[in-house]
């Protein structure tokens, strides 16, 4: 099957989704399910002490925000099953309590891999996370695979 | 907590990796806290009824028990990027293994290149991936 589809998707944001502030209750509860730690992620005092003069969120914490649409609505299928392919988090500054994080996604990339067992296609959301003061915090991606 | 400057890690190092038994009770305080309280996060039956062999953990946990694995490691490690590649469903109610090895250094910007995985007893890899971290120098 040949790799068809609207070109003009990749790259236009389907989503925006804004999120109510952090707390360091959700912090701490986060940290406490992964069992870290860093007292950077656990201890207030500690961590005002610290590199960021303050409490900050585990890196991966902002895997757990949910966009309203995970994909746009008229998402391309190259094939019958979807699985996920992984995830690729690059962090750029860190969650403190209070943040008013915003999320917007686009689909990054969509391409096509022949292995072993025949072709794969890959489709890339990538979410591109943003703070109150406008910052840069996080871009994540998730790779679908379809077979 | 231990801090390892990027001076002291030499390319082919080991990281000292994590074992430990990944309870059902953990995937559910994860999946409670991620907003995932969905059944093939929380228990066998549901889990079975979407085909899966039982209840398994989310992949994006598996990532954060590897930056976990790293922060245990170097308390001040900064994970300036990290993937994941979810080969196969991890599935708690057994022991798991979390290693790492420093691939690359770079001096410019005292980074470091890491593979990160999570075995089982079997030595079967069920996630691989990689991670690039800022490590602090004495420089």
């Amino acid at each position: 099957m040949a790799l068809e589809f609207d070109r003009s998707i990749i790259g236009q944001i389907f989503d925006e989704t804004a999120f109510p502030p952090v707390t360091k209750e959700e912090i701490l509860a986060f940290t406490t399910a992964l069992g870290e730690k860093n007292p950077l992620y656990t201890d207030e005092a500690a961590a005002a002490k610290g590199p960021y003069g303050g409490l900050v969120a585990p890196p991966t914490f902002v895997t757990k925000l949910r966009a309203q649409k995970f994909t746009p609505e008229h998402l391309p299928k190259f094939g019958k099953m979807g699985f996920d392919g992984g995830r690729d988090l690059e962090i750029h500054a860190p969650v403190r309590p209070g943040d008013a994080l915003k999320m917007a996604s686009t689909i990054h990339d969509i391409y096509e891999k022949t292995g072993r067992t025949g072709s794969m296609y890959f489709i890339v959301i990538r979410n591109e996370i943003t703070n109150q003061k406008g910052e840069k915090v996080a871009v994540i991606d998730h790779r679908i695979m379809q077979r | 907590m231990s801090i390892v400057y990027f001076e002291d890690v030499e390319e082919g190092d080991e990281l000292p990796g994590l074992d430990f038994f990944l309870s059902k009770d953990q995937v559910r305080q994860y999946a409670r806290t991620a907003g995932m309280y969905v059944p093939r996060f929380t228990d066998d039956e549901g889990a079975r009824a979407e085909g899966l062999p039982g209840m398994i953990a989310p992949g994006v946990m598996s990532m954060g028990l590897l930056a976990r694995m790293i922060s245990d490691w170097n308390a001040a490690a900064q994970i300036k990027r990290i993937g994941t590649t979810f080969r196969s469903p991890v599935l708690p109610d057994r022991d798991i293994h979390l290693r790492g090895a420093v691939t690359q250094k770079d001096e410019t910007d005292h980074t470091a290149e890491c593979d990160i995985w999570i075995e089982n007893d079997d030595g079967e890899r069920w996630v691989i991936g990689t991670a690039t971290l800022a490590l602090p120098s004495k420089a």
